[in-house]
């Protein structure tokens, strides 16, 4: 309860570092900015010629049956990856100066949130351009979604980032973990197609039940599932508590450890 | 006393360090060797108490590494203790890291925002802060700029601004009056006098005896992880001062003790050769006599190596003599840690009757009034001839500390007096 008057208190904080993240990440290149969405579409490109072109993956509007689902999946794997090394990388803040340290990684994932809903933009764009439309009473459940998939991502965010400061292969190992999640996620291919003996994995895979959330509201313009969504903001919650409680033991020595 | 009026409350708090000897934070070294990262654990607080009224200031006080600096560490909750409990009732603000999170390529401004933002104050409370920030760094003409471009003076002065207008109940500061000019540094001290008696709690780490003294209402004196001594700034910082003075005494003795003993274990009767060998840039000479011990007295009679600015001292050298020195010359040269000379002096400048040195004796030199300031002093010594031939010239022959609680500065106290 302390914790949270505390990080109120530190609001401009976590404001001003998304901020500077924000301004930052891109400093210095020539297309600056664009590279948010640049990036995105990229990988979008090249999943949609193979999966669509060379495996044939047989999915109507397959560009957008990805899009939907890649754009929030960026946002929760760099959210655990990079944010794996946000408090690393803050160590001169953390050695030096006291403030609550869940700032570093809360501020992190925002911005990697921020980044997400500016990639929507384009998304949009795209639904609007190809003529798919959308269903506004469905869309309204999208900011539920998101704040599900704040909440995971921020979750896992506190674990990977107070545990790397003890244990800093992780950063690495998170790279290959990232890229397996992202395969026994339903992000290139359909859940349907998953054999049987996998599903229960599938299941128990938070992202599989946010990611088909969004592919509802988003590509079947349909009411995303209640009991998918309840049990994904279950799930999400579970990890931001088993976050919050690993993060907070181990903060008491990251001055020493860093 | 009141539960409300104890701004600080520290009890019985212990903290231990982990040393490691090598430490493997990778993976495959935790597997494999697990038994085998050693460490050792070293005990930097072993149990320190104390309480700070509201507004009080106090001065942590003691030589590297007994622990201040930790608790310090410990008080701004960047570390925590091991044992015991620390509590502080207030905002605390820390002038340990100026600068915090400044941003090279943001202007001084939007840096400002940033900056106070990492204190824990809103946007609201900055923006009503701006102004005094601003103006107290005197960088009105440049606060729109990137802060890249900024004289590292500036940039100091924009941190300090900042962090010491947070307003916060209780302000730790470790070691940071070095800031900007001396204008500047003026200016920050009268701010930090204006804070503390508007009701701000002051906890300051310094080794500027003369700043704490200045500031504080209290010391408190940490040796070895245990507060040692705790009173009025003047009389703990003397004691610290005097005991630090033994404590250099005895390691100097030491020293000199083990110097001898290598120069008595290089035996005697190799003198002569001696003397080429590694000596030889620090002493030269034709060697009919030499100078063989030099000792330093304070006023009281006591054998010493430290000494207060402006205090007596008498230099007693003893020395051998193998062949007559006629019309002998001895002379003293006092050279400060940048090697400039202070003051040198001989038995011919200062025109005394000529002797001659003839069979073994000691001669003296006496200091009325040493006003060295503070610092480590190496002293030549030097026997020639009436003619200025060296007989036995010893460079760096000595060695004295100069100490003092008067924060003048420059290589010599000038006797003055103020008219206002």
């Amino acid at each position: 309860m302390n914790t949270i008057k505390e990080l109120y208190a530190y609001r401009q904080m976590i404001f001003s570092l998304v901020k500077k993240d924000l301004r930052g990440r891109y400093k210095g290149s020539v297309l600056g900015f664009l590279w948010t969405f640049i990036n995105p579409l990229l990988q979008l490109v090249v999943y949609t010629v193979v999966f669509s072109y060379i495996l044939k993956a047989n999915i109507d509007r397959y560009y957008l049956y990805l899009f939907v689902a890649l754009i929030p999946w960026i946002f929760f794997s760099s959210s655990i990856t990079v944010g794996a090394s946000s408090v690393v990388a803050q160590k001169d803040l953390i050695k030096k100066i006291y403030f609550p340290r869940m700032v570093i990684p809360i501020s992190y994932v925002t911005s990697c949130f921020v980044n997400m809903l500016l990639c929507f933009i384009v998304i949009f764009a795209v639904i609007i351009v190809t003529g798919v439309g959308v269903n506004f009473a469905a869309l309204l459940t999208l900011p539920i979604i998101m704040g599900v998939e704040y909440v995971m991502a921020l979750g896992m965010a506190l674990l990977t980032s107070a545990v790397t400061v003890y244990f800093r292969d992780l950063e690495h190992i998170l790279g290959i973990v990232s890229m397996m999640w992202m395969y026994m996620t339903p992000i290139m291919y359909d859940k349907s197609i998953v054999p049987d003996d996998l599903l229960p994995a599938f299941n128990l895979n938070p992202m599989t039940h946010v990611i088909e959330c969004y592919r509802t509201v988003l590509y079947n313009k349909a009411m995303p599932d209640l009991s998918t969504l309840l049990f994904a903001a279950g799930l999400g919650v579970a990890l931001l508590i088993i976050g919050c409680l690993v993060f907070n033991k181990l903060q008491r020595h990251f001055a020493e450890e860093l | 006393m009141a539960q409300n009026e104890i701004a600080i409350d520290v009890n019985n708090i212990t903290k231990s360090f982990k040393v490691f000897l090598d430490k493997g934070s990778q993976l495959k070294e935790r597997l494999l060797f697990r038994k085998r990262s050693r460490y050792e654990e070293r005990k930097v607080l072993r149990g320190i108490s104390f309480q700070v009224k509201k507004g009080e200031a106090i001065g942590l006080i003691g030589h590297n590494g007994c622990g201040k600096s930790t608790t310090l560490k410990l008080l701004t909750k960047i570390m925590y203790p091991d044992t015991g409990t620390i509590t502080m009732n207030g905002r605390v603000s820390s002038l340990i890291e100026l600068g915090a999170g400044f941003h090279p390529d943001m202007s001084g401004r939007e840096n400002i925002y940033t900056n106070a933002s990492i204190f824990g104050l809103t946007k609201k409370e900055i923006d009503a802060r701006l102004n005094d920030i601003v103006a107290f760094s005197e960088l009105e003409e440049f606060i729109d700029n990137p802060v890249r471009t900024y004289s590292s003076g500036m940039y100091m002065r924009l941190a300090f601004s900042v962090a010491i207008n947070v307003d916060a109940d209780i302000l730790l500061i470790d070691e940071i009056l070095a800031v900007g000019d001396a204008n500047f540094q003026a200016k920050c001290f009268n701010k930090l006098k204006e804070i503390k008696s508007h009701g701000t709690t002051i906890v300051i780490v310094s080794h500027s005896l003369g700043q704490i003294e200045q500031i504080c209402d209290r010391s408190i004196w940490i040796h070895e992880g245990l507060i040692r001594a705790e009173g009025p700034p003047k009389e703990i910082d003397l004691e610290y001062l005097d005991f630090m003075g033994q404590k250099l005494q005895e390691s100097t003795r030491k020293e000199l003790e083990e110097k001898q003993q290598e120069d008595e274990s290089a035996g005697q009767p190799e003198e002569e050769e001696q003397d080429e060998t590694p000596e030889e840039k620090k002493r030269w000479g034709s060697g009919a006599a030499r100078i063989k011990k030099i000792r330093a007295y304070s006023s009281d009679g006591a054998e010493q190596r430290i000494f207060r600015t402006g205090e007596s001292i008498r230099f007693r050298l003893d020395y051998t003599v193998k062949e007559k020195v006629p019309d002998a010359v001895l002379g003293i040269g006092i050279f400060n840690r940048d090697g400039v000379q202070c003051y040198g002096t001989n038995t011919r400048i200062d025109k005394l009757t000529e002797f001659s040195l003839e069979k073994n004796g000691s001669a003296e030199i006496f200091l009325e009034k040493a006003d060295l300031l503070p610092g480590e002093y190496l002293l030549d010594f030097a026997i020639e001839t009436g003619d200025g031939i060296p007989v036995d010239y010893y460079r760096e022959a000595y060695k004295i500390e100069m100490i003092s609680n008067i924060g003048d500065v420059g290589i010599s106290r000038l006797e003055h007096k103020w008219n206002i």
